[in-house]
């Protein structure tokens, strides 16, 4: 039994096998897990079967064939995987070896929902989170705990633990 | 010139950066020409790329400035004697056909070099650095990209022609530059594009 390569500790042909021989992905994050599993295991015919219309000429399968060869490939790690209707997004981490050189890459890559077939739309490699924003609160505004009283008389006081 | 004929890169630190997109011949500097014969003669002169007929005029830079490309290294065989035609007078080219053609060519194809530039930069947004990196190079500095990238962007159609006859090309040369310290970045160039191409040249398009 060959274990699957996305590291579910499931058989390959209970996992992405069947995903990458052609049956449609259940889920987004499936088809993300296939498509590392393809690379992996050089069935790139996946890879490009699963890109959406707009990007699959721009593929260049000559380069990814010589990628899945070069590298070792070290392991996935789904780092989220969010779906809304039929769209989703997940972002994950991949690890691997060229050239003897340790690499990791981080992607937030998305996904579209056709006919009700996922397919790869697009990734974003080390993505910028959303950026964090800081409400500052006056002494004098209503306390963000929801108490309705001032800031100052309710969570800004300075309260001493005994 | 250069932002005109080539493309602009916008750098993270939002400075622009002008560059060419060219085609190279891949080779190390120490290695001939491939195409030069025996007697010291270019034995495709009849057929040689626009390139090589206009040096060593230089369409990407303004023409009032070519006089200075005249300037031989000592290692050029050019006739520079009285006999020799006169090429350049009054900050213009006197025998300026090669020169329009290329430059016309060059002015052709900048739709086409400014997809390829978005392409690049939409697939490896690595190249950012690497064109950073180059840039503060002393010398010219330059990022070489893979010929698959450039057929793939462009979507030609002969793609697979290409690599068929790429590839003993690509051989050849990392036979060449095997086993040789100072040319190892050449022959690892020649084993990734002889990879990419072989599998170009074998794909079935069925």
């Amino acid at each position: 039994m060959t274990l699957c390569p996305c590291g579910s500790d499931k058989p390959l042909s209970e996992c992405c096998g069947p995903i990458i021989a052609g049956s449609p992905a259940p889920t987004a994050e499936a088809l993300m897990r296939s498509r590392y599993s393809a690379f992996v295991t050089h069935q790139l015919d996946h890879i490009e079967r699963s890109h959406a219309p707009e990007i699959r000429e721009d593929f260049n399968r000559a380069e990814a064939e010589r990628m899945a060869e070069e590298c070792e490939w070290q392991g996935l790690e789904i780092r989220s995987a969010t779906e809304d209707g039929d769209s989703a997004e997940v972002e994950f981490v991949i690890r691997f070896s060229r050239q003897n050189k340790d690499m990791i890459q981080l992607e937030r890559s998305s996904f579209r929902r056709e006919n009700g077939e996922w397919l790869y739309v697009g990734g974003e490699i080390n993505p910028q989170g959303p950026q964090r924003v800081v409400n500052k609160v006056g002494r004098n505004d209503p306390c963000p705990c929801g108490s309705g009283k001032k800031a100052k008389k309710c969570c800004g006081t300075t309260t001493v633990l005994d | 010139m250069v932002a005109k004929l080539g493309a602009v890169f916008t750098l993270p630190n939002r400075k622009q950066l002008a560059t060419m997109i060219v085609p190279t011949a891949y080779l190390p500097a120490n290695l001939p020409c491939p195409a030069l014969g025996a007697d010291k003669l270019c034995t495709i002169h009849v057929n040689k790329p626009l390139r090589c007929r206009t040096m060593p005029f230089y369409p990407y830079r303004e023409e009032q400035y070519q006089a200075e490309l005249l300037k031989f290294p000592g290692d050029w065989l050019c006739d520079t004697s009285d006999a020799a035609p006169i090429v350049f007078a009054d900050k213009r080219i006197t025998l300026r056909d090669d020169f329009d053609q290329e430059r016309q060519a060059l002015e052709q194809q900048t739709a086409q070099i400014q997809r390829y530039a978005d392409y690049m930069l939409k697939y490896t947004p690595n190249l950012l650095n690497s064109l950073v990196k180059a840039s503060l190079s002393n010398k010219v500095g330059q990022v070489v990209t893979s010929l698959s990238s450039f057929l793939t962007a462009s979507r030609n159609p002969a793609a697979k022609q290409i690599a068929q006859m790429q590839l003993p090309v690509l051989e050849h040369y990392q036979l060449q530059t095997a086993n040789h310290q100072q040319w190892h970045e050449f022959n690892q160039h020649y084993q990734m594009s002889a990879k990419e191409m072989g599998f170009l040249a074998n794909r079935d398009l069925g």
